[in-house]
């Protein structure tokens, strides 16, 4: 196993947001981690990237214990995480931006920019623009761009589908694979069930701070109460959502 | 709206000559160098220019004390908010520390530029004492405790006998003559703009020299997006204690500058939170992150009050009606810089989030309440 986490929780403040979650990460995956608005997911990645500090369990990644590894030491090791939202630097260009995925690595970073241009020509047209400036879907791009710089083992993905379109949201996923295609370990969390399942290998469910299903993303599809709690049945489970206004509506008749 | 129009049509102005500069060859650069040098060092405090910028106080000892403090101050405090985004509110507490050191230590018989030396030491010590415990707070948070601090230095010493308490310290030492200036004529205040000036370019030479290396790389990161800059691999912690032990280091410095003013004394009330917020002020108006913008701003919010004194106390009316208009038509101040428009188009403003707790895996997530 790559990435594995066992029985973690973990709090903000009084709160426990994650009650004891595991999951497995094999190398070469594409693993998707799917649940409602608040289930938990941001903070499972936040967790294994080391911005959340755990209460009690453990996260070892390449045979290490690593629960007590601070962020910026995870990055070395091989963790790298596109945040959710907005995550990029807005005063920074797009070039400045992919810099900083590198800020903790020395050598050569031509073929590595190179590497990224190739996967998103849209960054590579708008080197000399402010990450603020961009569009939504562009600093999404941007984001993956950036934690692609850090050379990761396993990508880690908050929501790459967030206020997309839905040709775009295609187009991220196909970059999605094409990456793990390229040799990348992939942990992807999404709210768009539908995309991911299809997308990834395996999937694990996570509703309030606990994972409630782990099979193959396929058997997933075609589950019944996946089926209706997240690929558009009657459950309302996106009441909620507030900055995910435009993933909620592609989510019925997409594929 | 003309105003505001004026206001951006010279902002096209300042962008364009950032861009000529931006590409200007070195030697240019060297010669505007040298040319501000000149000019500060032999046209600043002549007479000519006294009559104009300050007719009714000495204008050698305003460019001293408080223009030249100001800037050293502001200096300081830009490296804390203006370049790692860390709100500071009591960055007067290690102003306080190192003229308090001087103070002290001159008491006890120390040469001047002994009590120099330590009393960098002594707020750069005090800078990671203050930055340890609460550099895991964030944005409002964080502001809150810095606050408290100042306080707490200020009703400190006024309450302690061996540090003069309300009176405060006189006689504070000076600096030994050298290259022909005296530090002794109390009529005369250019050796002290002098070594203001002096202070004043060392503090430039290290700040821009930080900002372009990989530290200013990580200061700018973390102001952006602190979390984001964790994952790139920047240790985050010990980037900002170093920003608070570098700004508190500056803070001292002109502490050591002031040295009691004219008369040579210092006292608790000398340090009062308004001159933590005025420096804030300073930083802001001229344009956070840039040292030019932060000179600009420091010097004409020391100047302004000096300049206008025949209005008695209206002219601090009118110094704050300058600020709320300058602070609406231009809030991302006077010369800001091309990343900080960016930043505040982007609408974080870079000054922290305004999220509670900043938890690493290695300590425990402090009971701030939620966001
Ligand atoms: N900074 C915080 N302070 C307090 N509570 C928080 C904080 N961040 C998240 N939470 C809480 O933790 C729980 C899990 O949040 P998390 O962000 O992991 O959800 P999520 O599954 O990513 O949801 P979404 O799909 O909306 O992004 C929620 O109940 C949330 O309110
Ligand atoms: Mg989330």
């Amino acid at each position: 196993m790559l990435l594995e986490i066992e029985d973690i929780h973990v709090h903000y403040g009084k709160i426990e947001a994650l009650k004891g979650v595991s999951l497995q990460v094999d190398e070469g995956e594409i693993v998707t981690l799917i649940g409602a608005n608040g289930a938990g997911k941001s903070t499972t990645l936040k967790t294994i990237s080391g911005l959340r500090p755990l209460t009690s369990g453990r996260i070892t990644f390449d045979g290490k214990d690593i629960s007590k590894v601070p962020g910026h030491k995870r990055v070395l090791l091989g963790i790298g995480q596109s945040p959710e939202g907005r995550g990029i630097f807005p005063g920074m260009t797009v070039e400045e931006n992919l810099h900083m995925g590198a800020y903790a690595r020395k050598g050569d970073l031509t073929k590595d920019m190179a590497e990224v241009y190739d996967l998103f020509p849209r960054l590579g047209e708008r080197k000399k623009q402010a990450g603020g400036t961009m569009s939504g879907g562009e600093q999404q791009m941007l984001a993956i761009g950036r934690a692609l710089m850090t050379k990761p083992k396993v990508l880690l993905l908050d929501e790459p589908s967030m206020g997309l379109a839905p040709m775009l949201i295609q187009q991220i996923f196909k970059i999605i694979e094409e990456i793990n295609r390229r040799g990348t370990t992939v942990l992807v969390v999404e709210q768009n069930a539908q995309q991911a399942l299809s997308l990834a290998h395996r999937a694990y469910v996570i509703e309030t701070g606990k994972v409630v299903k782990s099979a193959p993303a396929a058997e997933l599809l075609t589950d019944p109460e996946v089926r209706a709690a997240y690929l558009g049945g009657d459950l309302a489970v996106d009441e909620a959502a507030n900055d995910t206004a435009v993933d909620t509506t592609p989510r019925n008749g997409q594929d | 709206m003309n105003l505001k129009q004026t206001l951006s049509a010279r902002s096209g102005v300042s962008d364009r000559i950032r861009d000529w500069w931006a590409g200007a060859p070195m030697w240019t650069r060297w010669l505007v160098y040298l040319l501000l040098l000149l000019f500060v060092v032999f046209v600043l405090p002549t007479e000519g220019v006294a009559s104009i910028m300050s007719p009714q106080t000495d204008w050698i000892t305003t460019l001293w004390d408080p223009i030249g403090i100001y800037i050293l101050l502001a200096l300081g405090l830009n490296i804390v908010v203006g370049q790692a985004g860390l709100l500071d509110l009591g960055f007067v507490a290690f102003f306080a520390i190192g003229a308090y050191s001087v103070g002290v230590l001159g008491r006890e018989g120390w040469p001047f530029w002994g009590t120099v030396v330590a009393a960098l030491a002594i707020a750069a010590i005090s800078g990671i004492v203050l930055g340890a415990p609460t550099l895991r707070l964030r944005g409002d948070y964080l502001a809150i405790v810095t606050l408290g601090f100042g306080e707490i230095i200020r009703i400190v010493a006024r309450n302690t006998t061996y540090i003069g308490d309300s009176r405060g310290i006189s006689d504070l030492p000076r600096p030994p003559s050298m290259f022909g200036l005296d530090f002794n004529d109390v009529l005369d205040a250019s050796a002290f703009y002098y070594l203001i000036v002096a202070m004043i370019v060392l503090v430039i030479v290290i700040s821009v020299r930080l900002n372009k290396s990989r530290v200013g790389r990580a200061w700018a990161a973390i102001r952006e997006d602190e979390d984001a800059a964790e994952l790139m691999g920047v240790p985050t912690f010990k980037f900002k204690l170093l920003a608070f032990f570098v700004g508190a280091m500056v803070g001292g410095l002109a502490g050591t500058g002031q040295m009691g003013g004219v008369q040579g004394y210092i006292q608790p009330e000398n340090f009062p939170f308004i001159l933590s917020a005025t420096i804030l002020v300073c930083v802001v108006f001229g344009g956070s992150g840039n040292i030019p913008g932060v000179i600009l701003g420091a010097f004409i919010i020391a100047w302004l009050p000096e300049r206008f004194r025949f209005l008695d106390d209206y002219r601090y009316m009118l110094f704050g009606a300058v600020l709320v208009i300058m602070m609406i038509v231009r809030p991302e101040g006077l010369l800001p810089s091309r990343q900080r428009k960016a930043e505040m188009q982007e609408g974080t403003g870079g000054m922290g989030s305004m999220g509670a707790e900043v938890a690493t895996p290695t300590t425990a997530a402090p009971e701030v309440g939620g966001k």
